[in-house]
Formats: structure tokens, C-alpha cells, sequence
């Protein structure tokens, strides 16, 4: 367990450190990262200097960075003027409630796709389905919902944020390419388990073909599903920067696209680190996911 | 310099008639204004600050009114009203103007609005590292700021600049309670915890989702209609239309020209437009190096682009061309620079030909000396707007076509743009600024010293026009200087290539009534004189 929480502390500083330098690469400077569009003489730059200690050296900035940054202290938005853990702290809820709406709806609607549609035509459409959702933009998912059941019908707001109805149409934006790749990794893996010996002797048991691939199929065609949770994740971080900006709700998103355009670092970072630190959380709960799953995993 | 001595009066209608004017929505179907009612507005940008003091999005400027107020407001022809001040005069050498403030006013905070309140304001703006850019841009000439009794101060200033009235009317004029100012938590970032004057109160913001503002039950004036108005973030401009045809929402601003049948389709909705005030959007040529150095060249680029034409392949027939680096919404624009130069595609190669660049490449583009006539334009992708990076392809295939020149257009990242800016590695630079006073925009980009000077001019005579501009107190002449200017930069030295008038478009159900344009700005009106029928 020390050892775990060990590579997760080194992966967040790796995390951190690999963004600072990115940043740190990208053309032009902090101090033009704040002038922006706006009036550029020697005494904006100056007091915008002053200001965020610019002065100092990148390697003191960086060591005072993760000094502070140690302290829980993750400094303040050069764009946004606040403090990065209120622009960051305000905006995880309706992301983290979006994604794992999203998720739950993906991976459920992927079980039920998966085992209902064995039939071959059955199948046949599904898999043309999933194929269109997996190459189209959510963007345009987004808009096409939208029309529909918002603009015509009237049955969804475009926006809102706290409500339950708002949080419909764009968790099922997100969750529909998650679930039509989910599908076909899913079946995919139903198809090899049903070729397995002990298929054969569960059939010769005499258990209904139902019972076969609900009991012990689909605990076989899980496990690539449960590895796959942590691509699961950057989708449905990546997708909430689109659908937020379509629906109109608050997120991490919005933050994130709007502080990597105007080179907001501290904001930055401070998702880089987030992200990090959840998708080590999620890979470890993977792990154990899949100790709960295959027995043949715990005798190690 | 003779001055007039100048004293505006209050009266109370004048006020009214400051507020309400400009290409107003109201339609019958509102029928006379109603009070109550709330009232949901999906709008574009979210501002990034709701400090006025740090305000820099024109986009912002319609959510500032409702909670905050300057000493004077625009009125519609280029002139000033009083609004938290009674009036003001100018001294005869044009270098003190004492302002008259109005008495019994106080922020929402309970805070009292007097003298020592806006010198508390201007104080903090002159800080360290507060506003600098408004520190040295628009108070740049100001000296001093001084009590003279609680309802009267003078600003003293260093120089004569009529500039300094548009900043008395500007955002960063505004009055905020110094009591909240210094209690607040995040002062540059504003929000709830900034009290003004203004006829509603800010009093909850959701980030990423939306600000709803109250009315304000103890405004000074003629109360509010609306009991309370939400402002949602809606950026992308389908879903801002689909909002408004479904009635989500009962008005909307940004309306692209992609989706304005949308709304003309419809008899219920309501669609008007306004000019921004400011400079117009243009391509500036940099003077500093090869070819724009030639003014040939730069009156061959201007020849050989149809505008028109492709302003209207780009935006349907909704644009305004523009003529001049100023808008022709502005009472300095310059009327006879129409028709006076472009389309002429023949006189464009003709003059190319004699500048020296009368080869041709293998793909078409001119050559001299082994160079191709390449011209770059670098655009800083978050800014932009107004699908000005496809009005950029289209201009690049006009002057391809007509005279053979290449133009380069590159969609970069804020950083590489400013990079590209500061090495000098570009040849041309486009830009259009919502400042209120067309003046203010031209000292930052024509100045020999300018902020944005990215034409690279260093011209004594554009200098003196400007510092004559910014020094004359009486409109006409001032109109004059600017005219004087403008035919300087546009008609003689071909310096730049005017594109269109920034506009903005409010769109609307025609239940909401009172809805308009600021005067001047051209910017949509705050909700103060907004109402919803039932």
C-alpha cells in the first residue's frame, strides 16, 4: 500500500513537472500569455512582472511552485484572477456528476447492446450503429440531440446545470461513443469466452443459453472492459470540454480549454495534477475491480 | 487652445432619453412597458472579470450597467450626458474639469456615493499593479484627482485630453463602494462582492453557467421593469438560436449571419443590429520591411481585393463595409474615403508590374528578385471572431487570383501570434477595437509610441494629428483633425485595408420590449429599460 501511494505521489510530480516544462516551451512568454489582445507598453509589462513575481528565474519559480503546491497552496488564475483551487473547486462537481453519469450509462448501455444482440441481423445493426457513433464528433451528437429534444420537442433545457433534466441530454452525449466502443470491446470478448471449454461443459450441464452468457461470459469479455477504464476516463474528461461548451454547463472543461488557450499556468497545472491523481485513483480501483472479478488473479 | 466654458445641466428626462436610445427592438407586439417579471438573455461570452476597473471585453459591456454606473454616460451623437454626476466644466485651458455629483445616492451596499468615494475609485486605479492598463492608457494625462467639497471634485490633468470624458463614461469609470472594494476577497475578479450604483444587483454567479441580477429596490431613478434578469453563457450560436425559437430564453445577442434566417423566419422573434463604435476590423500592412514598405505594393493589395464581394461570399450580405480605419458608426468617420480606392484589379497589376514584381512562379504569384510577393497574417486563435479566419481565406484567394499575391494565413496558438508580433516576422496585422472614442483607438495603433502600433509608422505628422485630436474640446474641429487623419492613413499613405464594421445583433421574442443599443458603443443596452409583456 506505502509503495502504491509512493508511485502515485512520483507520477503526480512527473505529472506536474512535465506540464510546467511544456508551458514553459510553448512560444512566447507569461507576460505576453497576460497582455493578450489587449495595450502592450513597458509599464503594463512591468507592473504584470512585479505583479507575479516574474522576475525569478523558471527554476525558482518551478521549486516555489511545488513548494507551495506541497502546501495544498496552488496559487492564482493570471486570467481569472482567483484562486486556482475555488476556479478549479467550484467546477468539479458538475464535471465529476456529468462524467460519471455518463460512464455508468455507457457501460450499462454497452452490457445490455452486448448480450441482447447475439442474433446475427441484431447484430449487424448494432455494430453499424456503434460505428457511426464511434466516428462521429460528440459535438455534432450534441447538436443533433439537442434540436431534437430541446428545440422541437421540448422536453430537455439546453442548459441549467443543477437540475436533473439538464443533465440528461449531455450525459447521453457523452456516454453513446463511450457505449458503442464499449459494445464491441464487450462483444468481442463474449465471443472468445463462448469459445472456451468450459462453455461447452456449462452447456452440457444442461444451462440455457441465457444463463451461460450472464453468468459466465460476461464475467470473461469484463476484463478488457475494466482495463479499458482509464481510456474511459480521458474520454469523458476530453468529451465534457465539448459538451460543456454545447450545453451551456459549468465544468472542468470549460476551465481547462480556456486556460490552455490563454496559457493560464497555474490553472493548468492544477488540472494536469487533478487528472493525474484520478486516474491513478481509477487504475488502482481497476485493479481491485479485477480481483473481484477473476478468482485466478487473487491466488497471486 | 481657446475652450469653450462648458456646463451641462441635469435634467431628468435627458437621463431617460440617454439610455433608451439607439436602434431600439421595441415592437407593438410589447405593447407599452410592464414592471415585473423575469427575464432569461443567452449571450456569448462570459466576461472574464466582473470587475468594471479590469473590464476589457466590449462582449462584457452590457452586463456592467446593470450593476454599476459612470459619471457620464454616451449620448448619440458623440457627445456626453450626466448620469452619476450633475454635469461638469472644463477650464479654459482644458486642464482641470470639475465634476458636480449628484447627492443622496448610495451603493447597494449602504455605502454613500460622494467625492471621496471616486477619488477612492481613482486612487486604487492608479495603484501598483491594480489596472495598469488603464493607468497608462486612459489616465495617462491625469495629474491629480481632488476633493473640492463632498458633491464636488476636479480632475487635474497634465495635458489637455477630451479622453478623458470617454473614460468618465467608460466601464473602467465606473463607481464602485470603496467599502467593497476593500472587503472584497478577489477584487480583480469581481462579483457579487463589488456593490454599485447601478439599477439592478448582482447577486449570484454560477462560472461556466450563468450571473442573474436582481432589481435594485433603493435606484436613485426611474426603478428597473424587470424584478430580475439572468444572463446564460451560450457559445455556441445554434444553441443560442435553438434556446430562443424553443423559448428557453427570451432574448439572445450574437446572432452570425449563418443563422439569421433562423430568426427572420420566424414572426415571432425579432432581429435587429447595431455598429459597434471603435476602429473598424482592417488589415494593418507593416511598414518596417519588404514589400509593405512600398507604398505601391500596399495600394496593388488594396486594388486588387474586391471587398464587397467578399464580404458577401463570407457573411451573406450582413456586413458593412468599412472605408476607413474608423467605424462609420463614429461621428469622426470620414465619409469621402467611399468608393475613393479597391476593385481594380487591372490598375493593381500595373502597379505591381512598375514596383518591380513583374515575374510570375510556377503557381501563379509575382516575383522579384528570385522572391515571391509573400505577405503573412498571423491570427491568434483565441481571438478570434466573427469567422475572421475564413474571411481571411477568402481574401487570400482574391488577391491570388486578381495580382498574383500570396498571402499567408496562419491560425496559431495567443503565444506563437505575440511571438511572431515582437520578431517582426509578419506583414500584415488585423485588428478592430470597441473603444467607445475612435480616438482612443487610433492613439494606440497609429502613434509613433502606440500600444498597438503594429503598422510599424513612425510619422510626425500622424503624431501631431493625433495629440491635436486628443487636445481639441470642440466636436467639428476635432472632426476636422480626424478627417485630416483619416485621409493621412487611408487615402494617402494606403497604410491600411478597412474590411467591415464590427456589429452585434440581439435577437428577440417580441414579448421582451425595450431592448436596444447603447448609444455611441453600439454594444447591445444593459436590462434597465427592458420589459416582458405577459
Amino acid at each position: 500500500m506505502l509503495r502504491r501511494l509512493a508511485t502515485g505521489l512520483v507520477v503526480l510530480w512527473a505529472a506536474a513537472t512535465a506540464a510546467y516544462l511544456a508551458l514553459l516551451a510553448a512560444p512566447g512568454t507569461t507576460v505576453d500569455a497576460i497582455v493578450g489582445e489587449g495595450a502592450d507598453t513597458p509599464l503594463i509589462r512591468a507592473q504584470i512582472i512585479s505583479e507575479w513575481h516574474l522576475d525569478r528565474p523558471a527554476v525558482v519559480q518551478y521549486l516555489d511552485y511545488l513548494w507551495r503546491a506541497g502546501q495544498g497552496d496552488l496559487g492564482r488564475s493570471y486570467l481569472l484572477q482567483r484562486p486556482v483551487s475555488e476556479v478549479i473547486g467550484s467546477q468539479l462537481r458538475p464535471t465529476l456528476t456529468l462524467a460519471a453519469v455518463a460512464g455508468l450509462l455507457g457501460v450499462v448501455l454497452a452490457l445490455i447492446l452486448a448480450i441482447t444482440t447475439r442474433r446475427p441481423w441484431a447484430r449487424r445493426v448494432s455494430s453499424t450503429a456503434e460505428l457511426v457513433l464511434v466516428s462521429t464528433p460528440s459535438f455534432l451528437i450534441g447538436i443533433v440531440l439537442l434540436s431534437i429534444f430541446s428545440f422541437r420537442l421540448g422536453w430537455f433545457p439546453v442548459s441549467g446545470g443543477q437540475g436533473v433534466a439538464a443533465l440528461v441530454l449531455p450525459a447521453v452525449t457523452l456516454a453513446l461513443p463511450v457505449a458503442a466502443l464499449l459494445t464491441q470491446v464487450l462483444r468481442d470478448g463474449l465471443d472468445r469466452a463462448l469459445d472456451e471449454p468450459f462453455v461447452v461443459t456449462a452447456r452440457a450441464r444442461g444451462l440455457g443459453e441465457r444463463a451461460v452468457l450472464v453468468r459466465h461470459a460476461v464475467r470473461h469479455a469484463l476484463l478488457p472492459v475494466i482495463t479499458l477504464t482509464g481510456w474511459l476516463f480521458g474520454v469523458l474528461l476530453g468529451g465534457a470540454v465539448i459538451i460543456e461548451t454545447v450545453f451551456g454547463r459549468p465544468g472542468l472543461g470549460q476551465v481547462t480549454l480556456q486556460a490552455v488557450t490563454s496559457e493560464d499556468l497555474p490553472v493548468v497545472l492544477a488540472v494536469v495534477v487533478f487528472s493525474a491523481f484520478v486516474y491513478v485513483a481509477i487504475n488502482t480501483l481497476a485493479d481491485l475491480a479485477c480481483l473481484v472479478i477473476d478468482p485466478r488473479l487473487r491466488r497471486s | 487652445m481657446r475652450r469653450r466654458f462648458l456646463l451641462i445641466a441635469t435634467v431628468a428626462t435627458a437621463l431617460l432619453a440617454g439610455c433608451s436610445g439607439g436602434g431600439g427592438t421595441d415592437s407593438a407586439a410589447a405593447g407599452s412597458p410592464v414592471s415585473g417579471g423575469a427575464l432569461t438573455w443567452g449571450i456569448e461570452t462570459e466576461p472574464i472579470t466582473l470587475n468594471p476597473h479590469q473590464y476589457a471585453q466590449a462582449k462584457a459591456r452590457l452586463l456592467t450597467w446593470n450593476n454599476f454606473e459612470a459619471l457620464l454616460t454616451h449620448d448619440d451623437k458623440g457627445g456626453y450626458l450626466p448620469w452619476l454626476a450633475n454635469g461638469y466644466q472644463v477650464s479654459p485651458d482644458g486642464l482641470v474639469y470639475t465634476v458636480k455629483l449628484r447627492s443622496g445616492v448610495s451603493f447597494s451596499d449602504g455605502t454613500p456615493f460622494d467625492a471621496a468615494a471616486v477619488k477612492a475609485n481613482i486612487d486604487l486605479l492608479l495603484s501598483d499593479g491594480y489596472a495598469p492598463t488603464v493607468a497608462a492608457v486612459q489616465l495617462k494625462n491625469l495629474k491629480s484627482v481632488d476633493i473640492v467639497d463632498p458633491s464636488t471634485v476636479t480632475y487635474t490633468l497634465k495635458q489637455p485630453d477630451v479622453l478623458i470624458l470617454d473614460f468618465l463614461s467608460s466601464p473602467q469609470g465606473a463607481v464602485v463602494s470603496p467599502a467593497s472594494l476593500k472587503a472584497a476577497k478577489n477584487l480583480k475578479a469581481g462579483g457579487p462582492e463589488l456593490a454599485g450604483t447601478g439599477p439592478f444587483i448582482l447577486d449570484r454567479y454560477t462560472p461556466g453557467q450563468e450571473i442573474h441580477y436582481k432589481k435594485n429596490p433603493a435606484y436613485r431613478g426611474k426603478p428597473a421593469r424587470l424584478d430580475e434578469v439572468t444572463y446564460r453563457f451560450l457559445k455556441e450560436s445554434s444553441v443560442r438560436v435553438g434556446a430562443l425559437t424553443s423559448g428557453q430564453v427570451q432574448v439572445i445577442e450574437g446572432v452570425p449571419a449563418t443563422d439569421q434566417a433562423r430568426i427572420t423566419g420566424n414572426p415571432a422573434l425579432t432581429l435587429s443590429r447595431g455598429l459597434n463604435s471603435g476602429s473598424a476590423y482592417s488589415y494593418y500592412f507593416n511598414v518596417t520591411h519588404a514589400p509593405f514598405d512600398d507604398i505601391r505594393v500596399r495600394q496593388a493589395f488594396r486594388d486588387a481585393l474586391d471587398v464587397d464581394t467578399v464580404l458577401k461570399g463570407v457573411y451573406r450580405g450582413t456586413a458593412t463595409r468599412a472605408w476607413s480605419v474608423i467605424g462609420p458608426a463614429s461621428p469622426l468617420y470620414d465619409k469621402s474615403l467611399e468608393g475613393t480606392y479597391g476593385t481594380n484589379p487591372g490598375r493593381a497589376n500595373a502597379t505591381l508590374d512598375a514596383a518591380g514584381w513583374n515575374a510570375r512562379d510556377a503557381q501563379g504569384f509575382r516575383v522579384k528578385d528570385g522572391k515571391r510577393l509573400t505577405v503573412r497574417l498571423v491570427q491568434s486563435s483565441p481571438f478570434v471572431r466573427d469567422r475572421r479566419d475564413i474571411l481571411a481565406q477568402a481574401v487570400q484567394a482574391a488577391v491570388k487570383q486578381s495580382a498574383g499575391i500570396d498571402l499567408q494565413v496562419s491560425v496559431v496558438d495567443q503565444g506563437t501570434a505575440t511571438k511572431a508580433l515582437e520578431d517582426n516576422q509578419y506583414e500584415v496585422f488585423d485588428n478592430s477595437r470597441a473603444d467607445t472614442d475612435a480616438g482612443a483607438a487610433l492613439n494606440l495603433l497609429l502613434s509613433s509610441s502606440g500600444a498597438i502600433n503594429r503598422l510599424g509608422i513612425q510619422d510626425k505628422a500622424i503624431d501631431g494629428l493625433l495629440d491635436k485630436g486628443q487636445a481639441e474640446g470642440d466636436p467639428a474641429a476635432r472632426a476636422g483633425v480626424y478627417r485630416d487623419l483619416q485621409q493621412k492613413v487611408v487615402a494617402e499613405q494606403a497604410l491600411i485595408q478597412p474590411l467591415y464594421a464590427p456589429a452585434d445583433q440581439i435577437a428577440a421574442n417580441k414579448k421582451a420590449g425595450g431592448l436596444g443599443f447603447e448609444p455611441t458603443a453600439g454594444v447591445p443596452a444593459s436590462a434597465y429599460t427592458v420589459w416582458l409583456s405577459k
